[in-house]
């Protein structure tokens, strides 16, 4: 499927970003290719999640997607233009349409601003609102994110995670963005305010029109709240599909081991086996061919020696590997969640009508 | 080396059971964890589930004489393990135990490994503290641990410093050192949450193989109800420093019977394809100081009434499961809104 400039918000073409020392004829090579040639397009309006184990590139692709880093090759578009290039100076500018939210927002901010100016901060750089009109929209913010408005005047410290989280969305929407990437937005959040944070996530995305890009290692979270996914291994994207298809039939070895590994909170369904041994490969020194070929049980002769290019399949999706299509047909839907009980059925519904009734808002009343 | 259950235990009897234990920091207005009460036996798998700052770690950390000396202090309860009680038991007692007859698996697995030590030797050195065997003995049982957490080519790992292990090698070392001298029980806090899915599934097929070996008793603590379900014989959840539900893992899952356990489960996204909007259970843990009298779950809970000031003490709902919870089983108090 072909998307018009209009469709796409954001695309990349064969970016890389690499870390550390520069290759000499020499020395081994000592940078990170922490991004490897990875090229998409961002649909307006969609979320589109980015997984994979630790270290294998995620933040590092995020920031590339919003110039946070300036890709070592290869180009970023946003809206059509390439903004690979620009100076600090033009970035300025855009920096109002694309915002950040991050795993703890606050490790990353001053301690020692207010709630209230962290907020009102990105409206002074990007807005025109005189100083009033700031601090009205800071209110709204914090009210809107569930916070009471008189927090704008406490500091970070004396905030719960879940609250900080809130916070940080709130800073990220103050200079009203049109995508906002959150890395790892939930995860240090426990399931009962994680679940909070998502609903809010998914309630601004649909009031403000933004196009979120999501990161998560947890993959129900991806389920949940996803358009598409893009599963990422040692820098590089192996498979791209929407969510749903993904799930229900992942076509690259490494997502069916990676669904394989969920644990599925049901007893019944305890299936969860470790489908894949060993650890990931330094990106120091990237296995040759296929990245995945040391771990993958369908290796051949061929992955050692030929790196799989992606190809289109139907669907709209695409995968990088040799054998997909022999993969495929083994036909096993790998994440299988049992029904539940009648009983947990029944006294789950229970506690949803009664918590609407109690409280009509998601929002939090310490 | 055989495992055991303590002397003169019947053979179905907990290898460990706490009761009524209550733990304070100093200058806290009320008990961290309160009144708790557990069981463990042979072979059995406990889970204790709840989320962070719910006393699970302190739990874990006051059985092996490990809290912060002068920062927290046992209010009441007795654990009793092998016939005696390890809230009662002078230090030394416990250090002789700790390693040996009880070992605890931490999340991070830095803390208890030394950075400036050979995993081979760290192990060698926790088989020498309790077993009455030579250098060459203990570097062999160090061998083999590390062969039974299948760590690829065990002995060229043995002179491995800490450092140059991945995070799910560095976890399989600690398995191994817990396990060298073939504990009766394992207490493993959070050992996978740290992990990737991926390495989170290897560690914990891993668990369970050597456990079903050697018969250990497990308490796994975590807060993912993935793998409690994976894992857990029994599973006790845990809220603001009480046991609120209790039980066999089945009944647990299909037939939850206090408001927070519901709520928990009801706020966990599926993998599954999506159903809507997820539950959430309002507002948050209530600060130590702030904490309420009676049931301390009542500020969040969309089913307090009055009866919820008196806090409310375990009871049977069906074989060996029990809830706190006035109002269990629920459909039954608020028939009006199940329908
Ligand atoms: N500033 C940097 N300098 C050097 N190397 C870096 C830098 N940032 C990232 N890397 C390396 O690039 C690779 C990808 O890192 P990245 O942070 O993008 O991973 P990730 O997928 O977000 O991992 P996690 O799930 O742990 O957050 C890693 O090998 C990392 O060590
Ligand atoms: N050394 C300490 N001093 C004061 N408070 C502590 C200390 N260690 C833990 N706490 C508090 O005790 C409570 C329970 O902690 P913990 O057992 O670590 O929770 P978890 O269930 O996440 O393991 C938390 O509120 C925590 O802040
Ligand atoms: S290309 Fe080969 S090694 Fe790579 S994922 Fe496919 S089958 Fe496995
Ligand atoms: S005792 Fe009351 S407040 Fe506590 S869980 Fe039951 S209904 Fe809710
Ligand atoms: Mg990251
Ligand atoms: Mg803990």
């Amino acid at each position: 499927m072909s998307l018009t400039t209009r469709d796409k918000i954001i695309e990349t073409r064969a970016v890389t970003k690499r870390f550390g020392g520069r290759k000499s004829l020499f020395k081994p090579a000592t940078s990170v290719s922490a991004v490897n040639g990875v090229s998409l397009a961002i649909k307006r309006g969609e979320t589109f999640s980015i997984v994979g184990e630790s270290g294998c590139g995620k933040s590092t692709l995020a920031r590339l997607l919003v110039r946070l880093l300036t890709p070592s090759d290869g180009a970023v578009l946003y809206d059509g233009n390439d903004i690979s290039a620009l100076s600090e100076q033009e970035m300025r500018r855009l920096r109002k349409d694309l915002q950040f939210v991050f795993q703890d927002p606050f490790s990353s901010l001053n301690p020692r601003m207010s709630v209230g100016a962290l907020i009102e901060e990105p409206m002074k750089v990007h807005t025109t609102l005189t100083r009033s009109e700031r601090r009205q929209k800071v209110a709204d913010l914090l009210n809107r994110v569930g916070l009471r408005p008189a927090f704008a005047n406490r500091y970070p410290h004396e905030f719960s995670g879940g609250q900080r989280q809130r916070i940080g969305i709130a800073r990220a929407l103050a200079s009203g963005p049109k995508v906002i990437v959150g890395d790892e937005p939930v995860s240090a959040l426990d399931v009962s305010v994680q679940a909070q944070v998502i609903n809010l996530l998914e309630d601004l995305k649909s009031e403000f029109d933004l196009t979120l890009i999501l990161i998560a290692h947890d993959l129900a979270v991806i389920r949940h709240m996803s358009d598409r996914v893009a599963v990422m291994y040692l820098g590089e994207i192996v498979e791209l599909a929407p969510n749903d298809a993904l799930f229900d039939k992942p076509l690259h070895p490494y997502t069916q081991a990676l669904m394989r590994a969920i644990p599925i909170a049901s007893p019944h369904g305890r299936s969860m086996k470790a489908a894949l041994s060993g650890d990931v490969p330094s990106p120091l020194d990237p296995p040759s061919g296929c990245r995945f070929h040391p771990r993958c049980p369908h290796a051949t002769d061929l992955c050692s020696q030929q790196k799989p290019a992606p190809v289109p399949v139907a669907g709209d999706r695409t995968v990088a590997c040799h054998h997909w299509e022999k993969i495929a047909d083994d036909g096993q839907s790998p994440v299988q969640e049992p029904p539940r009980s009648p009983n947990a059925e029944k006294r789950f519904a229970l506690f949803r009508t009664r918590s609407q009734q109690k409280e009509p808002t998601t929002a939090t009343r310490p | 080396m055989p495992t055991e259950a303590p002397d003169n235990a019947p053979q179905n009897a907990p290898v460990l059971e706490v009761q009524d234990l209550s733990l304070r920091f100093k200058g806290a207005p009320a008990n961290i964890v309160d009144g708790l009460s557990f069981a463990v036996r042979p072979g059995e798998t406990l889970c204790i589930v709840g989320e962070s700052g719910c006393g699970k770690s302190v739990t874990a950390l006051s059985l092996m004489g490990l809290l912060p000396r002068g920062v927290a202090r046992v209010m009441s309860g007795t654990a009793i393990f092998g016939g005696q009680d390890l809230l009662a038991l002078p230090q030394r007692a416990l250090a002789d135990l700790r390693g040996d007859r009880i070992s605890m698996i931490f999340q991070e697995p830095m803390t208890s490994l030394n950075p400036s030590y050979r995993i081979g030797d760290q192990i060698a050195e926790i088989v020498l503290r309790h077993r009455p065997v030579t250098r060459t003995q203990a570097r062999a049982r160090a061998q083999e641990m590390l062969e039974r957490v299948k760590i690829p080519a065990a002995s060229n790992r043995l002179d491995d410093y800490p450092h140059e292990l991945s995070g799910g090698m560095r976890q399989r070392v600690m398995i191994a050192m817990a396990l060298a001298n073939d504990p009766v029980l394992l207490i493993a806090d959070e050992p996978t949450t740290a992990l990737d899915v991926t390495i989170q599934a290897q560690i914990i097929d891993l668990i369970e193989d050597l456990q079903k070996e050697s018969g250990t008793a497990l308490i796994m603590i975590t807060h993912d109800l993935g793998v409690v379900a994976e894992i857990a014989d029994r599973v006790c959840v845990m809220y603001a420093g009480r046991a609120v539900e209790e039980g066999p893992v089945a009944a647990i899952f299909d037939d939850p019977q206090h408001p927070y356990t519901i709520g928990l489960m009801s706020s966990v996204p599926s993998v599954g394809p999506r159903s809507g909007r997820l539950a959430t259970i309002g507002g948050m843990v209530p600060a130590i100081d702030n904490m309420p009298d009676g049931c301390r779950f009542a500020p969040r809970c969309p089913f307090a009434g009055p009866r919820c000031d008196i806090a409310p003490p375990l009871a049977e709902l069906g074989p060996s499961h029990r809830a706190a919870c006035h109002y269990a089983p629920l459909e039954s108090a608020f028939a009006e809104a199940a329908g």
